[in-house]
């Protein structure tokens, strides 16, 4: 099959589109002569040239869905045939920005496990096109493992609603989003800045002056970066839907670009679920979905995708536990000694900040009362002993729950059959406390910044006990898998029970934690879900068999 | 538990010395065009001289590692103690590997790789280069046994 013969003139000009403009700018300017003539030949000659690439280019590509694989054949220059066994596909992704919306073409990103980079890009075809392709995929993916019998034969059931964004809830995302990075952007130009800004002040300036200006220009970057942080997410999550088959989640969002993609159940590496004090407040919370070496969207540059933006706590949890069944967490805390390092370590970092205020003062002479971090020391107490409160693990039946985070309080599920290695440190600081740090690291591609799973600051005793466990219970779990596959690997009935064999059959009436239990059907009503009968029994048999198409390819070589 | 190869030491500890001696240089070359004491750069030289010697000299003693029932085992670290468990049906595979500076002292290491974000790469240096192929193909083995199918 052949790209939409709109991508010629809409690749054209996007590749040559920064150039052309250059010269007809140049050309408006030098105006008449022959430097302008020159400049107009050249302009056309340009377009000419990237159209006849982009010819080419057209008639080089071609793809085709065949049996087992998608194929590809593309390159003007170097040519390159690529098949990709559907086993193997992660996630079918289609983007369309604003433009291409209105000549109706989009993007396809088809992505597999491991790799940073995306398999197959295929630039552009027709909307319509790109969502039966998404369909195709899916549907070949699904008969191919139906023949091998790995999952039970079921009719393809209609894509479910499970989330859609209301408005109302659309304005809390917006009202609760904050983008850190502004303030960080505007602080570097300000530091960069105060050598220059300094004399220009009026060298009598008062020090009250002075601290009021200090806190207008903090309140303005605040209120700056909340703006920023709601127009980005607003726009991010404009129209956000969920939707679910028997074996995938399916998501859709974005206002000026629109992004679609799919979740694969089987591919999940590990669940999280995010809230704040002002997200608890109100009983909200964040979903978050991490599946091997891909987080869809992280083509946009952001390193995670929520799954879910924000919804009602009751229904992020019943989501979760559709993901993911993991019961209901008990925590296991750090020990209560170790809320006297947290506070030991806000105090220090008050410390450095008075200092740095300080030595500001000093350099350049400014009357500004740099004692005024030490006022934030009276919180410290506070802070310390959330932090310790948010911090846990929890050893389930079938999952590894770590929970940590001050202010943004965040509680990762890892099923023990997903672990890849397992970690712990000891840093001088926690040996001196008598603590460490157990990770349970996993092929996800979140936790490159840092955010696994991580039993943090548990007793020492504990990191062995928790180490140990780990190990046993992720080779318990595979020796689990393994024998629930073994008729799947030769010839096999293909029959629709529900195997009593499986781990977890999903209770819905255990999911919702006890503080919302009351409250569950009004959730339900009020973000209109019309999920009356989930079949947990399908969804999990039909993922948990079926690792095997996950392994990665070779990563590259360091 | 396996120990490394004393002679790794050689090597650890050639590289605190070279450090510290680029440091030392860089230091005594700019003081000597400033004005600061040219004391400042060797003393600095000096502490990071003995820092970097006796790191070299603990990481070796803290190195273990040790092939178990179902999992590859390290122990090492010197301010930070890490110990590492990479269940053997995760190995994706396996390398042994000499860099020149390895070859000058004889040694060479093997590097494992998971799927895994964090534990990517487990390095275990300080091998003779026939334990590092063996382990090599010991590790290999096993994982292949381990039934690897469930890599992710």
């Amino acid at each position: 099959m052949k790209l939409s013969p709109i991508s010629v003139p809409y690749r054209a000009v996007q590749k040559g589109g920064g150039l052309l403009f250059m010269l007809v700018f140049f050309s408006s300017t030098g105006a008449a002569g022959p430097g302008g003539l020159v400049l107009g030949l050249g302009a056309i000659a340009i377009l000419a040239v990237s159209i006849g690439y982009e010819l080419l280019y057209y008639r080089r590509f071609s793809y085709e869905l065949t049996a087992d694989t998608l194929d590809l054949s593309s390159g003007v220059f170097n040519r390159r045939e690529r098949e990709i066994p559907y086993g193997r596909i992660q996630n079918v992704d289609v983007s369309q920005n604003i433009i291409q919306r209105a000549l109706g073409i989009a993007a396809v990103n088809v992505e597999t496990a491991g790799g940073g980079s995306t398999e197959a890009v295929i630039r552009y075809v027709s909307a319509e096109t790109a969502e039966t392709l998404q369909t195709d995929v899916r549907d070949r993916k699904r008969g191919r493992d139906r023949r091998e019998g790995v999952i039970a034969d079921e009719p393809a059931t209609e894509p479910e609603a499970l989330f859609s964004i209301e408005p109302s809830e659309l304005a809390l995302v917006g009202v609760l989003s904050f983008d850190p990075r502004v303030p960080g952007a505007i602080l570097a130009l300000l530091t960069g800045s105060v050598p220059f800004v300094s004399p220009i002040l009026p060298g009598d300036v008062s020090g009250i002056g002075l601290t009021v200006l200090i806190v207008v220009v903090g309140v303005a970057i605040i209120a700056l970066s909340w703006i920023v942080g709601a127009i980005s997410a607003v726009v991010n999550y404009w129209g956000f839907r969920l939707t679910q088959t028997e074996d995938e989640l399916q998501y859709e969002r974005g206002l000026v670009q629109r992004y679609s993609g799919t979740i694969p159940f089987d591919k999940v590496q590990t669940v999280t679920i995010e809230d704040n004090p002002l997200k608890r407040r109100f009983g909200y919370a964040t979903l978050g979905v991490e599946t091997a070496g891909y987080a869809p969207g992280q083509a946009n540059g952001k390193g995670s995708e929520a799954a879910v933006p924000l919804a009602s706590v009751d229904r992020v949890h019943r989501l979760a536990h559709e993901l993911e069944a993991f019961g209901e967490p008990e925590f296991t805390r750090p020990p209560k000694r170790i809320r006297r390092r947290y506070a030991v370590r806000y105090l220090l970092a008050i410390g450095a900040l008075t200092a740095i205020a300080f030595a500001i003062t000093r350099f350049y002479t400014i009357p500004f009362p740099w004692y005024v971090p030490v006022g934030a020391a009276v919180l410290t107490p506070i802070a310390a002993h959330y932090k310790w409160l948010h911090r846990g693990y929890w050893l389930g039946e079938d999952h590894f729950v770590a929970r940590s985070g001050f202010w943004n309080r965040e509680a990762k599920v890892v099923p023990y059959y997903r672990i890849q290695t397992v970690i712990d440190t000891r840093t001088i600081f926690q040996r001196r406390w008598d603590v460490g740090t157990v990770v349970a690291d996993t092929a996800g591609s979140l936790s490159v910044l840092g955010s696994d799973a991580a039993a943090l600051d548990i007793d020492r005793a504990d990191v062995e006990r928790v180490r140990e466990e780990l190990t046993d219970r992720l080779q318990a779990s595979l020796e689990e898998r393994r024998r629930d596959r073994k008729p799947a690997s030769g010839f096999a009935w293909i029959d629709t029970v529900e195997d009593p064999a499986l781990p977890n059959p999903v209770d819905f009436d255990s999911l919702t934690p006890a503080i919302t239990a009351a409250g569950s059907e009004d959730a339900d009503r009020s973000i209109g879900s019309t999920k009356a009968d989930p079949s947990p029994d399908s969804t999990k048999a039909d993922r948990s068999p079926d690792a095997t198409d996950s392994d990665q390819p070779d990563r590259p070589e360091e | 538990m396996n120990a490394l190869q004393p002679r790794i030491r050689i090597l650890w500890v050639g590289r605190a010395i070279i450090s510290a001696g680029i440091v030392g240089g860089v230091g005594y070359a700019a003081a000597t065009y400033t004005d600061v004491p040219v004391e400042w750069p060797i003393a600095i030289a000096g502490l990071l001289l003995v820092v970097g010697v006796l790191h070299a000299l603990l990481r070796y003693r803290n190195w273990r590692y040790e092939i178990r029932e179902d999992s590859l085992y390290l122990e090492r670290g010197v301010l930070t103690e890490v110990r590492t468990a990479v269940p053997l049906v995760r190995i994706q595979h396996v390398d042994s590997r000499r860099s020149a500076l390895e070859r000058l002292v004889g040694l060479a290491s093997t590097v494992v790789y998971t799927a895994g974000s964090r534990g990517a790469d487990v390095r275990i240096p300080g091998l003779t280069p026939d334990d590092a192929s063996a382990l090599r193909e010991r590790l290999k083995r096993l994982a292949i046994e381990a039934d690897g199918e469930d890599a992710v």
